[in-house]
């Protein structure tokens, strides 16, 4: 048996894109608003945001910034490159606060500019809302690229979410990183599509920022459309292999008749699979 | 705020949230945060049939709430239970109910064969005050396979008929809640993991005629799964395929936004210059 702590935990690292709120009053209804509810949440919260590129608006800020563990200051305070900023970021409001300036210091901080620049240009193409963010990586030896895109719409019940992570290293020209896609759908049931991807691509050592946004561009387009492919694999394989549509006569059962049905004794159904 | 909050709510509604892949898991979780919600999960949550050999027979069955005593599955070949049920006989149904459940068993097993084309199909009757009530159980697992693209998928299908038939004068009045838990996965290596799981109920009330006693009975039984079954499976492949690739398009775009844009722009200017403007 899991403890309290575990089992809050998978609930949280589990909970659909949008929901995480609804998630958290479900978990306080049933275990009850209390210190040792709370205590378990608080880990589990940080590593949900983390991994999930939460999005927050700093105060006064028109446009979102990024939380994830690639632009963590550590003591819960994370910074951005664009604004120049660093804040204090409360995983469980999902409110920033304690704002200061930020000067990026890294060998590649050009780089890390000139890529905002270019890959936001790419995000404005193909998100149709998304948030990016582009650090300096691996102890300065390279530069993550951060980028998610929600979209929610529980009125109708379904949401989701696009994540990239990419990490380019300059010195050897390799663009290694990942994709995943979660999809969620309740009405009247509850559906869940989740995709991810290892990518890795080559590039020259020391692309320039142009060329890293178009092997980004590829990687995503090669992938998007492999996972459009897949949904029709599925359907045509496991799908149709599971239970046609109408038996092989083409015409529905004829229930008053059908001990008439020589199929069942026949073949000794029920021992198969 | 929360203080007004069923638990019971919370969990179900937390379970519609959560991975339905791990429904099994989490309801464990919840029943051991909060034993006293227990029953009520295990009776109403559906979660994956489990399958059982009956000893007397041979064959596969499956099991659920319905035929359970304790640790113990009554199997619909043998009326028997799997293991022995230790301390007394186990709850077994009226005579009249298990004649229907025998012939409901045989009917549907010829209709697993004709849609499932393999698989194992259990159906269970029980008597209530008025009538009697049921389930009709399916399940089928397609083992991973290669399938076009080199991509390997794999797949399982669960349905899960919960009935009550009450008895009228020349009709009977049916109730009948459906849930189908569709569990698919595909992997390949420029497709990375693909996992595309879930469940979806629905619910129906009719009233059917009852002309020949208890075979009537099978025949609507019959008639309202398959009509059921075959609604769900158009959903299922509706939600699966459709609305969720649609999502991940609403995420993002393979076209430029610029040039659907000006698609749109153009298209709208067409139309408009049409209308003699």
């Amino acid at each position: 048996m899991t403890s309290k702590s575990e089992a809050l935990a998978s609930f949280v690292e589990s909970a659909p894109p949008g929901e995480l709120i609804t998630v958290t009053a479900d978990i306080k209804a049933i275990t009850g608003d209390n210190p040792s509810t709370a205590e378990a949440l608080g880990p589990a919260f940080q590593k949900y945001n983390e991994e999930q590129f939460a999005t927050v608006k700093l105060p006064g800020a028109s446009e979102p910034v990024i939380v994830s563990s690639h632009n963590s200051l550590g003591g819960g305070r994370y910074y951005d490159v664009e604004s120049s900023s660093e804040f204090e970021f409360d995983h469980t409001t999902q409110k920033a606060s304690a704002v200061q300036s930020y000067v990026l210091e890294s060998k590649h901080a050009d780089l890390v500019k000139s890529l905002l620049k270019s890959l936001s240009t790419h995000a404005a193409e193909h998100f149709p809302s998304s948030t990016l963010g582009v650090y300096p990586a691996q102890d300065d030896l390279g530069v993550a690229i951060v980028l998610v895109a929600n979209k929610y719409s529980p009125n109708n019940f379904w949401n989701g979410r696009w994540r990239s992570l990419y990490v380019f290293t300059p010195a050897s020209g390799s663009l290694t990183g990942s994709i995943k896609v979660d999809v969620h759908y309740y009405e009247d049931g509850n559906v869940r599509l989740l995709a991810d991807k290892p990518v890795s691509s080559s590039l020259s050592a020391d692309a320039s920022a142009p060329e890293i946004t178009r092997g980004v561009a590829a990687v995503e387009r090669k992938y998007q459309e492999e996972l459009n492919r897949a949904f029709g694999n599925l359907s045509e394989s496991a799908f149709k292999g599971l239970r046609r549509q109408l038996p092989i006569t083409r015409q529905k059962i004829e229930w008053e008749k059908i001990s008439g049905y020589r199929l069942g004794q026949d073949i000794g159904g029920g021992r198969s699979r | 705020m929360t203080a007004s909050v069923d638990p019971f709510d919370s969990a179900l509604d937390l379970l519609r949230r959560l991975n339905p892949r791990d429904t099994a898991a989490n309801i464990e979780r919840l029943c051991a945060l909060a034993p006293t919600l227990q029953e009520d999960l295990l009776e109403s949550v559906d979660v994956p049939l489990a399958t059982r050999r009956c000893r007397q027979t041979g064959r596969d069955f499956l099991c659920c709430d319905y035929n359970r005593d304790g640790d113990s599955w009554r199997s619909p070949w043998s009326n028997e239970f799997e293991p022995p049920v230790e301390d007394g006989e186990g709850v077994v149904p009226s005579e009249r109910v298990r004649r229907m459940e025998v012939r409901a068993n045989e009917a549907f097993d010829v209709y697993r064969e004709l849609y499932f084309e393999g698989g194992v199909s259990s159906v269970y009757f029980w008597d209530v005050d008025d009538g009697f009530a049921g389930c009709v159980l399916l399940k089928k697992s397609v083992p991973t396979a290669t399938a076009a693209g080199g991509m390997k998928s794999s797949g399982s299908w669960d349905s899960i008929h919960v009935f009550e038939a009450a008895d009228r004068a020349r009709t009977a009045h049916y109730k009948l809640t459906s849930t189908v838990i569709l569990n698919l996965g595909g992997q390949a290596d420029a497709l990375g993991n693909m996992d595309l799981s879930g469940n979806m109920v629905r619910q129906v009330e009719q009233d059917m005629p009852i002309t020949d006693d208890d075979a009537s009975h099978v025949v609507n039984v019959g008639k309202m799964v398959e009509d059921m079954e075959l609604k769900m499976r158009n959903l299922l492949q509706e939600v699966y395929f459709g609305k969720a690739k649609d999502v991940v398009g609403d995420l993002r775009s393979i076209a430029p936004l610029s040039e659907t844009s000006r698609d749109r722009a153009t298209h709208r200017e067409m139309i408009e210059s049409m209308g003699g403007r």
